[in-house]
């Protein structure tokens, strides 16, 4: 029953046709007598809510004496209060429909939390409990302890990891960012104490910032919020330390041996900037054209002509004192050398030839319409209000980032690539089987060696 | 609340392509999926891991549009884009915003006419193919566990039992031939169904899918594949070296019921009481109780599917990773109590009531995201493609929870005796070929 071709079904490739312009929800934007921060969207895609609780202190704040004592404080948190055991916590979780996580990164601590809205009360009061009232129970905390010793052995199996772990330590030495996870050696001598102490010297209402988008209406969400955590008592935070950064003085490589690795972890980084610098934005774009997007120079080049690797990306990553740039890429272990010359190529490339208009136009138009993505859903939304307000960017920073990314030009991104894709200072990691990559790593330098658990070999 | 009321119109164009429109006008942003009903359960024989292979070479260019182009499109017009294989299943999706909804139909209309690939395409997308398995499963610690070691002790028919990511020498013997045989078998418009979700209008949509695909021919329904399995009668076990991790890990998996059975709802519950996260009775007496393992989780079609988007033999699996200072045996015994103990005793009312509660507000997250926060409503999306290729009634996804939220204590206890037998399972062990640093 083959239908005849109908006329109308065209050839070419349909136009774009207007664009329908992103409505932003009212957003209401408060500060409690107590410090407590909070913003609020109403979004009724679902008939449920998403929030995250921050505190502005993370593992940087400890990483001299006990790194990762944030996220292990985040942890144990969850797992005990004056008021409910481990279990009721879970089973109340369950009760009201919600899920829970908490840990930290670098810079944040959080509690992050989802739920029906028909909960909504009883599950901020769940999460009040655990940012004020949490008891740290020895014994989940020894069980805790046990299961990231096993987590961390694990880790140091993972080429990602290693790579991560790495190319973190070359770039940022012994400032708190140069350190991704804790030795288990470190875990082991983390004290119950510590925790306590953390959590009282960093979760105060002054250091927070509640974010929650879901179906409800932001004024009466607001009344709710205010009677349970106005009471909440503020007190003095620790600051994270800020030390100088390591100099690069020239490209470098390094190798970590991974026995019996069937593919090479390559990872090339850089210094870069944080989201407050005013270039942040043309390094944006500029990596969206290098390696950020599917259609980028390196994924086209690496991947989909040569065939080296699945998943190559590069990324612009902002912290809060410092950033870095980095390219990844999962290769076989006989194009190691070929891979890195065309990173290398492509990064050159970036820095001398200004990017063509069409180029420039597409990758103008992917940034600002997957911005409007992330947008159209309770969790995208969420996360784009917890990062413009977290690092305090202006107030309209979401509402003008279409037409500020519209505004930036060639010469921008010549700028940016030449600043900021560093090709002589850029350090490599590469992490594998030595035996079978390390001529090819010589080839950019002499590698300096290490083996999994991280010692020079 | 059960009973939901999404919006969807549906309708079926004269060459068989199902079309599945579901406005919602809130955001400027569409989301399109194409889903074909093949998976890689059914490749053929010899050709191991070629529906995902076949997958990648949907991106390499059709009739109108050459590679790159469909990559170059979609991130040009501010969208993103990807596919995914899956047992029985096969998906091409976009996200977009709405100004862009033609040309996303216009592309996946273009390739569903005709693929245009040449042997360079092909090995270009093998050796990409390659470094996809080794980042994922042989360079990885852990990787396929368990979704690739538990299928060829579980199954003996191969169609269910075999490398789904494909055996290299498979992916290497694969041709041009083979490419275009099983385009022209499985790619059909009439083993597809098309969803528009998102910014756009039904009638509108209805329009633009006619404009788009009404024109490609129609072609013969593939034969249905037979995966049918013999009757298990003996448990089964087979034991895996782990290469780089230092735990050890077990994955059982029991034979799971039929779709749409009053038994796959009961067996929903069952999995919910026993995997639904740290509530659940695995994870509690195992991780927090009994501290046996450092973490168990599991589910029907997990890690690589859920309950919905199966459409043939699958299991109920429980993954545990346990301490080494226990041996395998402890561990299965440990779980096999909490096995029992729920053959035995059954599940109060007290205990099923906020399984159903977590339940439903789990599937309202699932409608609307599900895939990261860039592809707004993968998961409706995803819903209604089973539906409608298995089931032939989308209109499912507003009514589904029902059947879920009726279901007693004594259909749980009832159903767990029923499948949670020593002879229907089948056991995967991870074991390190070295031990953990002390």
């Amino acid at each position: 029953m083959a239908t005849a071709p109908r006329s109308d079904t065209p050839t070419s490739i349909p136009a774009l046709t207007p664009e329908r312009p992103v409505i932003w929800p009212p957003r209401v934007h408060k500060t409690l007598s107590n410090g407590l921060e909070i913003v609020l969207v109403e979004s009724h895609t679902i008939p449920k809510f998403t929030g995250e609780l921050f505190f502005r202190s993370g593992n940087a704040v400890t990483a001299a004496t006990a790194p990762g004592i944030a996220d292990m404080t985040a942890t144990v948190a969850r797992t005990g209060t004056t008021r409910r055991t481990s279990r009721e916590i879970e089973e109340d979780l369950r009760r009201m429909g919600s899920d829970l996580s908490s840990g930290a990164g670098a810079d944040n601590s959080v509690i992050s939390f989802a739920g029906l809205v028909d909960f909504s009360n009883d599950l901020l009061r769940l999460v009040s409990e655990l940012a004020q009232q949490a008891s740290f129970p020895t014994d989940e905390f020894e069980r805790e302890r046990r299961q990231l010793i096993e987590g961390l052995r694990i880790e140091r199996t993972t080429p990602g990891f290693l790579a991560s772990e790495r190319m973190r330590r070359v770039l940022f030495g012994s400032h708190p960012y140069g350190t991704i996870s804790p030795t288990e050696e470190q875990v082991t001598n983390y004290r119950v104490e510590q925790l306590k102490e953390f959590y009282q010297r960093n979760y105060r209402p002054g250091n927070a910032l509640l974010v929650m988008v879901g179906d409800f209406a932001p004024e009466a969400m607001l009344a709710q919020i205010e009677k349970i955590f106005g009471s909440w008592v503020n007190g003095p935070v620790d600051t994270a330390p800020d030390p100088a950064l390591p100099q690069l003085a020239a490209r470098k490589v390094y190798l970590v041996h991974l026995p019996g690795s069937v593919q090479t972890q390559i990872v090339v980084g850089n210094h870069a900037i944080t989201r407050k610098h005013p270039d942040w934005l043309k390094l944006t774009l500029a990596n969206s054209i290098y390696g950020g997007a599917f259609n980028s120079r390196l994924v086209m080049n690496i991947r989909e002509e040569k065939g080296y690797t699945y998943s190559p990306r590069s990324g612009a990553h902002p912290l809060r004192q410092h950033g870095f740039f980095s390219i990844g890429a999962a290769v076989r272990n006989e194009v190691v050398a070929a891979t890195l010359t065309e990173i290398f190529y492509e990064i050159d490339r970036m820095r001398t030839e200004p990017v063509g208009e069409e180029e420039l136009d597409d990758a103008r138009s992917y940034l600002t319409g997957v911005f409007s993505l992330g947008l159209a859903t309770q969790d995208g939304l969420a996360g784009q209000l917890a990062t413009a307000t977290l690092e305090r960017l202006p107030g309209d920073y979401l509402e003008t980032y279409r037409e500020r990314v519209l505004k930036l030009t060639s010469t921008d991104v010549l700028d940016a690539s030449r600043k900021y894709f560093d090709s002589a200072h850029a350090q490599i990691v590469i992490v594998g089987d030595r035996t079978q990559i390390e001529s090819q790593a010589a080839q950019f330098g002499v590698p300096e060696v290490y083996d999994a658990q991280g010692k020079r070999i | 609340m059960t009973q939901l009321n999404i919006p969807i119109e549906n309708t079926t164009l004269p060459n068989g392509l199902r079309v599945v429109i579901s406005p919602d006008r809130t955001a400027p942003v569409a989301t399109v999926g194409v889903y074909y009903n093949i998976g890689f359960r059914i490749e053929p024989r010899g050709r191991s891991g070629f529906a995902h292979l076949f997958e990648h070479m949907m991106f390499q260019g059709s009739a109108n549009a050459g590679k790159m182009v469909h990559i170059k499109l979609i991130n040009s017009s501010g969208g993103v884009l990807n596919g995914s294989t899956h047992y029985d299943v096969t998906n091409y999706y976009e996200s977009v915003p709405s100004n862009a909804l033609e040309r996303v139909l216009w592309l996946e209309a273009d390739r569903m006419r005709a693929l245009k690939v040449d042997d360079e395409n092909l090995r270009n997308q093998r050796d990409v193919v390659k470094e996809e398995v080794r980042v994922n499963v042989l360079n990885q610690p852990y990787g396929g566990f368990p979704w690739l070691d538990l299928p060829p002790i579980a199954y003996r028919n191969w169609s269910n039992a075999h490398n789904f990511y494909g055996d290299f020498d498979d992916l290497d013997a694969a041709n041009l031939d083979d490419v275009q045989k099983f385009f022209k078998t499985y790619y059909a418009p009439s083993n597809a169904v098309l969803l528009i979700l998102g910014d756009v209008d039904a009638d509108e949509g209805i329009r633009l899918a006619e404009r788009h695909f009404s024109s490609i021919p129609s072609g013969p329904q593939p034969n249905p594949a037979d995966i049918d399995e013999p009757p298990q009668l003996e448990e089964r076990r087979g034991i895996v070296e782990e290469k780089f991790g230092t735990l050890p890990g077990v994955a059982i998996g029991y034979q799971s019921p039929r779709r749409l059975t009053p038994e796959w709802h009961a067996a929903a519950m069952l999995d919910q009481a026993l995997h639904g996260g740290r509530a659940g009775r695995v994870y509690r007496k195992l991780v927090l109780e009994q501290q046996i393992a450092v973490d168990a989780e599991g589910g029907i079609h997990y890690p690589v599917g859920d309950l919905f988007d199966y459409n043939g033999p699958t299991l109920m699996v429980t993954r545990i990773m346990h301490k080494p200072e226990y041996s395998v045996d402890d561990t299965i015994a440990a779980y096999d109590q909490i096995i029992d103990e729920m053959k035995e005793k059954g599940i109060t009312a007290e205990e099923l009531e906020p399984i159903k509660v977590k339940f439903r507000s789990n599937y309202f997250s699932m409608l609307e995201g599900g895939h990261g926060a860039y592809i707004p409503r993968y998961g409706l999306m995803h819903l209604l493609a089973c539906f409608s290729l298995f089931d032939n009634e989308p209109s499912l996804v507003n009514t589904i929870l029902g059947g879920f939220m009726e279901v007693t204590p004594e259909a749980v206890q009832e159903v767990a005796r029923k499948l949670l037998t020593r002879q229907s399972r089948s056991i995967a062990i991870r074991q390190p070929a070295k031990k953990g640093a002390a």
